[in-house]
């Protein structure tokens, strides 16, 4: 049995950890304490309660829940916490790491395998956590001939683009990144930049598979761009905006792919592409061409190539769900926030609260949350599921069915939603 | 504010332009190439039209150069261009250059732009759409129908005959 340490001595092991903490302790308290106490007395702080919070306080507020929580609340509203926590970059991580450890193991048993198993007690639940680690300790080996600026710009370029189409996605009411009145069209930019990012770092690993798979990736994701955006078109004709939020919004009594299912069709298709996933992995077909583009990338910045494609695949996953399957709007199940802790609680001799800012989330955007979960779980499922289903298609079958069957049911789609524009099922006067 | 992002979309801009066209190398020319376009979509956004602005950076940054720069890369630099290193050709260029900068700059300043009202609400797009569909119409049709003659042409163009082969039936 190996390992890892031979020379390991508990008294040794206690002895650093005790080192460590006295280290701590002191710099914290002639260091740290200090430091803090003067960086709060240049910050403007809040007034709570009546009282203005001096440094003095600062501490104090720690330990006090109705001096805290006014706090989380004042920040919650803040775009910090908007981009980086909830609607946001961290928000779409959870869910883009749960995706993939969903995906291994759900192909694992559609293959009977068995999948990770060995991080973690419970089925290899750790084992994304160790792979993280791995990629993080990986040394970065950029190819010699490599153009090294643009080579370590792409995989940057890429989260970047994919957390910036994360950004428009609207989570639950007035839950959004960036609420523009042109979502939809900003939605359309940033899917352009995809292939850019794609064939520039292929093309600058200055290698073959990489370039091969490079222009596998730009012939795939220009050719279904034009049927991705015409298929889209038929949801802005009905409701007459761009604005995610609003089409969002639109879909309380319906969704709209009750009466454009040809576009949700075809949308989820071009969608499939897109992301480059099976049957249209031809990008980065390992049995063919090692692994496509990514064939150069190692380390940190495989890793940061693979963040970003499935930080896209949540975001493809949730603008389908905002588009076609009515985004937040589901029945009220979440339950209403007790009215005891806006009054206070007596128990016993103590009465608790009356907690100030205490709902921190309100109860429709708590519902809305949870609609939007499980709708975008569900897609994201159905995208997963073909790769354990399908082969991969050849790229001139792809060709033809992006240049034209998708274009004219693209088209058909659009029609559709004129005549229900037109027939006055929709629009003023009918349905909505 | 407004002002030290025209001055740095500007810088950009043109920065970007002269990159274009200077750089030995195609590639980096025709990623100089998507930042003056970036900041041609930058001047739109700054203008109060973000329609534009989004349109510029879905087509032009997302397509258009991602045509050249397939190209480019496709495409040995040494067997097409020769560059004809000469001080004279260099100095005329410069010179044409500055003579239409300022012809175009005369005529600009010559067609009432001073008096222009610059606080007005920006233009709601779907205006720009109803006028287009009422007074506009014709104008509307005509490209409509450009549109559709191309891409009827580039769906003709890009279907080809299969070769009749019994390996590759699809």
């Amino acid at each position: 049995m190996s390992v890892i340490a031979p020379k390991f001595k508990l008294s040794e092991f206690i002895k650093s950890l005790l080192d460590n903490i006295f280290w701590i302790m002191l710099l914290l308290t002639f260091v740290g304490l200090p430091a803090v106490q003067i960086v709060l007395f240049y910050i403007e702080m809040p007034v709570i309660h009546g009282e203005l919070l001096t440094p003095f306080l600062a501490f104090t507020w720690l330990a006090d829940p109705t001096r805290i929580l006014p706090v989380v609340h004042a920040f919650m509203a803040t775009d910090l916490f908007r981009i980086a926590a909830f609607p946001g970059f961290g928000f779409a991580a959870l869910l883009a790491a749960g995706t993939i450890f969903v995906e291994r193991k759900m192909l694992a048993k559609l293959q009977l395998r068995v999948g990770p198993f060995y991080c973690g007690k419970i089925e290899g639940i750790l084992q994304l956590m160790g792979d993280g680690l791995k990629l993080i300790s990986k040394e970065i080996i950029i190819p010699a001939k490599a153009d090294k600026p643009i080579f370590w710009a792409a995989p940057v370029m890429f989260v970047g683009a994919a957390a910036a189409f994360v950004a428009l996605i609207p989570v639950a009411p007035g839950w959004v990144v960036a609420d523009i009145d042109m979502g939809l069209l900003a939605v359309f930019a940033v899917i352009g930049f995809f292939p850019i990012i794609t064939i520039l770092s292929a093309w600058s690993a200055n290698s073959k598979f990489p370039f091969i798979g490079g222009i596998r990736a730009l012939f795939q994701m220009v050719s279904f761009e034009i049927p991705l955006i015409l298929s889209l078109l038929g949801v802005v004709i009905v409701t007459g905006t761009l604005n995610l939020s609003e089409i969002s919004a639109s879909q309380s009594f319906f969704p709209w792919i009750i009466f454009l299912p040809v576009g949700a069709i075809v949308f989820f298709i071009t969608m499939l592409a897109e992301l480059e996933r099976i049957p249209f992995d031809l990008p980065e077909a390992e049995s063919e061409i090692v692994a496509g583009w990514l064939t150069e990338f190692s380390g940190m910045m495989y890793g940061l190539v693979q963040l970003g494609t499935y930080l896209k695949l949540y975001a493809f996953a949730a603008l389908f769900v905002v588009l076609f399957l009515g985004g937040w709007n589901g029945p009220m199940v979440v339950p209403p926030f007790p009215e005891e802790f806006l009054v206070g609680v007596e128990m016993g001799p103590v009465k608790v609260g009356p907690f100030p800012g205490l709902p921190l989330f309100d109860q429709a955007m708590l519902n809305g949350t949870l609609w939007f979960v499980i709708k975008t779980v569900g897609v994201i499922f159905f995208i997963l599921l073909p790769r354990g289903v399908f082969p991969r298609i050849r790229i001139d079958m792809l060709l033809n069915l992006g240049w034209t069957k998708l274009i004219g049911l693209a088209f058909v789609n659009i029609f559709i939603a004129l005549a229900l524009l037109y027939a006055g099922v929709l629009g003023p006067g009918g349905l909505q | 504010m407004a002002d030290a992002v025209f001055l740095a979309l500007t810088v950009i801009t043109i920065g970007s332009a002269i990159a274009a066209l200077e750089l030995r190398s195609l590639v980096y020319g025709s990623i100089a190439l998507m930042g003056t376009l970036g900041g041609i979509a930058g001047f739109f956004f700054l203008l109060d039209a973000p329609f534009v602005a989004l349109f510029q950076l879905a087509v032009y940054v997302g397509s258009i150069a991602v045509l050249i720069l397939f190209t480019v890369m496709l495409v040995k630099r040494e067997l097409i261009f020769k560059k004809i290193e000469d001080k004279r050709r260099k100095f005329a260029g410069i010179g044409l250059m500055l003579v239409v900068m300022v012809a175009l700059g005369a005529v600009f300043l010559d067609s009432g732009i001073k008096t222009i009202t610059t606080d007005e609400p920006a233009a709601e797009f779907r205006d720009i759409g109803m006028s287009f569909v009422t007074y506009y119409w014709p104008a509307l049709i005509l490209m409509a129908l450009i549109l559709a003659g191309s891409v009827t042409g580039a769906l003709v163009l890009a279907k080809r005959e299969d070769v009749e082969n019994d390996q590759r039936t699809s």
